[in-house]
């Protein structure tokens, strides 16, 4: 049953590069996203149900990965009915064609890295990711995507040949293990050589960290994203960072178990500073609201590994900030896609008085920022507040207030863009051309960013039971 | 014998970083795809007749044949003749790569019990062939020059992987794709998509995207 995953979008793809019709198109993509949303589902209603096969495995470990892709891409391929209505207007059906195969091979390679239950297969289509998602990054050709573009497949590329380095280092360490299957490793990784261990962990955290988006390899993140169309950048900083954390959680599970844990705890806990630093230096410069929002993604991928690098509480946290940032962060770049639609720009300074203009899309962008600052009831809420209680904890005291001022000079930052860009003082002919642009937005390009909103606040609230034990069987799995 | 061809290998590098001739550099490429070719060929013969086979036919086709040819057309489509505006001299550039070589050799020779699972001599030449072909891509200027410091990077891998003492075809078949990524990808489309775009094939051509004034 797994394989229909990656079996039904193909045939999607192979019918819509024949037919070339974007309703047509727009039909695949919600119903592979349905499809990807019911294996998810069947995996809670009929856990007798084995969802594997020799290669793909959806097990305890990777489910709330695989549930996150699911929502996120359905709340995407809504998105895009309205979206993809707007870029017909400039492309043709065989751009629009292009356009669509792109975005199932990219979910169809994020899936295949998540289920995958061996770290070659896992590298494999990490790759793959990047294949697909280099197109759909220079979908708009202009001379800005092509850069965005080229610094994401060359930067990305070194980062996975690193990775696969590490691989081929931890091949040494495993000894006389001959497999990569994550099950195999963790059982036998008190046999593992330290040594080899500690360098193959460098290099894969180095390698696949570059896909993550972690600092100091983290310089594609704000071009792509800021270059790729919205709903392209809503599924890179929503699903694809996750995928590449699920390779770096499962290698450092298997630190875990071979009881050669410093080296890679200290590197996690570094790199995840070093993106809370980066963002805070970063997010005072720059005059774009999209990479205002990429580097709050690296903001938010350096709190993971924090979380992770903590162990205890933090791990139920770290994964509570996956679910919350995975959908708030989708819904802000959905958002922004509809502000790019009506004022035509990315600058900050030429976006005024959004409320005026357009009252959900502002309720929207406000809510979302509120989101992800961890505004309560937000769920980042929780998971900050947890990860601050094991840093108090576990004595760190001068890295929790570090991280405390880093997160408030973030919040002050985006703050200020925020309020300037829904309030500010609105000049009268760059109002009047946004306003020619309100019909561009449709009713499928809100009703996403509500719901991904809606959960993500609820979730701060209330968790539901089978929630809350997939977090649980998440973290012990 | 094999030892002799990886040797030869690790000299390759040491030629890559004093010239600055693309012409130059793409013939490097294709000596590295035939010694990868005989390595195979020749010293491990050890594994399964599939792995070896299919080994063997990837370096000579891929490696050592279509990427040169592709890297060829592409320096001629785009005039690209020199990379001279490297950020360090070709003299120091040699010294360098020397001393990382070097340092390559000296693991091979170092007796320690970790050691014990890899070829020694493959590894420390694999591992100065990586460092050399990053340090060189942080120095070039040309676009095309980064793309085949990449493949040499992408050379230095493959020998790591063969310098793994026990049975992993799977690995090493899987390190194969790294080729045709290259192949497919940052030479196919993004080198010749730029060239057309830009008009140039200058790195510091491709840096408008900043964090301040851009659209």
């Amino acid at each position: 049953m797994i394989s229909l995953v990656f079996i039904i979008p193909i045939i999607f793809c192979i019918l819509a590069f024949f037919i070339k019709n974007n309703k047509l198109n727009n039909i695949f993509t919600l119903l592979y996203a349905i499809l990807h949303a019911s294996l998810g589902a069947i995996y809670f209603i009929r856990p007798d149900i084995m969802l594997n096969n020799q290669y793909f495995n959806l097990n305890s470990s990777n489910i709330i990965f695989y549930i996150i892709l699911s929502v996120v891409f359905l709340a995407v391929s809504i998105y895009n009915i309205g979206y993809s209505r707007n870029l017909a207007l400039e492309f043709d059906n065989k751009k629009m064609m292009h356009y669509f195969v792109m975005l199932l091979i990219f979910v169809i390679s994020m899936t295949g890295s998540i289920l995958a239950d061996n770290l070659g297969l896992a590298w494999i289509f990490i790759e793959g990711t990047t294949l697909a998602s280099a197109y759909l990054i220079y979908f708009n050709k202009t001379k800005h995507s092509i850069e965005a573009a080229w610094k994401y497949v060359f930067i990305c590329s070194i980062g996975i040949a690193l990775a696969f380095v590490g691989i081929i280092l931890l091949t040494i360490a495993t000894g006389n293990l001959n497999s990569l299957n994550y099950e195999d490793m963790m059982a036998n990784a008190a046999n593992f050589n330290h040594f080899w261990l500690n360098v193959s962990f460098v290099f894969i955290l180095f390698g696949i960290g570059t896909k993550m988006g972690l600092a100091p390899v983290h310089f594609w993140l704000p071009d792509a994203h800021s270059q790729a169309p919205s709903p392209i950048s809503a599924l890179l900083s929503a699903t694809l960072l996750n995928c590449a954390f699920l390779v770096i959680l499962n290698i450092y599970k298997i630190m875990l178990l071979a009881n050669c844990i410093f080296c890679a705890r200290t590197m996690l806990m570094t790199m995840g500073f070093l993106s809370l630093f980066v963002t805070s230096v970063f997010l005072y410069r720059t005059t774009n609201y999209k990479r205002m929002l990429a580097y709050s993604s690296i903001e938010n991928m350096g709190i993971l590994a924090i979380a992770a690098s903590l162990g205890g509480v933090a791990y139920f946290a770290m994964v509570l900030h996956l679910i919350g940032h995975s959908l708030i962060k989708a819904s802000f770049f959905m958002t922004s896609g509809n502000i790019l639609e009506l004022f035509k720009t990315k600058k900050i300074k030429s976006i005024r008085a959004l409320g005026d203009l357009d009252k959900k899309t502002s309720w929207l962008w406000i809510v979302s920022f509120l989101g992800i600052c961890a505004f309560p009831p937000s769920i980042l809420f929780l998971s900050e507040f947890f990860i601050v209680q094991t840093l108090l904890i576990q004595r760190h005291y001068i890295l929790c207030a570090l991280f405390l001022i880093l997160l408030t000079i973030i919040l002050f930052a985006m703050a200020k863009v925020v309020i300037k860009m829904v309030f500010g003082q609105k000049n009268e002919e760059r109002f009047e051309k946004a306003k020619a642009n309100l019909n561009k937005i449709t009713p499928s390009m809100y009703i996403p960013q509500m719901a991904l909103l809606t959960i993500a606040f609820v979730l701060g609230v209330y968790i539901p039971k089978f929630l809350d034990i997939m977090i649980r069987t998440t973290i012990m799995g | 014998m094999v030892n002799g061809l990886i040797i030869l290998f690790g000299l390759t590098m040491l030629y890559l970083s004093t010239t600055s001739r693309l012409i130059a550099h793409v013939k490097i490429v294709m000596i590295q795809g035939i010694l990868l070719f005989l390595i195979c060929a020749m010293g491990f013969s050890h594994m399964p007749l599939v792995a070896i086979t299919f080994l063997t036919v990837e370096t000579l086709i891929v490696k050592a044949i279509l990427i040169p040819l592709f890297l060829n057309k592409v320096v001629k489509k785009t005039h690209s003749n020199r990379d001279t505006d490297a950020n360090i001299a070709h003299f120091y550039c040699l010294l360098i790569s020397s001393l990382i070589l070097f340092g390559g050799f000296m693991i091979s020779v170092v007796d320690i019990p970790s050691l014990s699972m890899i070829n020694p001599i493959c590894f420390g030449i694999a591992l100065s062939t990586i460092i050399i072909s990053l340090w060189l891509i942080t120095i070039k200027h040309k676009i095309l020059s980064n793309v085949i410091e990449f493949i040499t990077m992408e050379n230095g891998i493959f020998l790591l992987s063969l310098s793994v003492a026990k049975e992993m075809p799977m690995l090493v078949n899987i390190g194969v794709l790294l080729d045709v990524f290259i192949a497919i990808y940052i030479l196919g489309l993004f080198v010749s998509e730029i060239n057309t775009e830009l008009g140039d094939m200058e790195v510091t051509h491709l840096s408008d995207l900043k964090d301040c004034d851009n659209d």
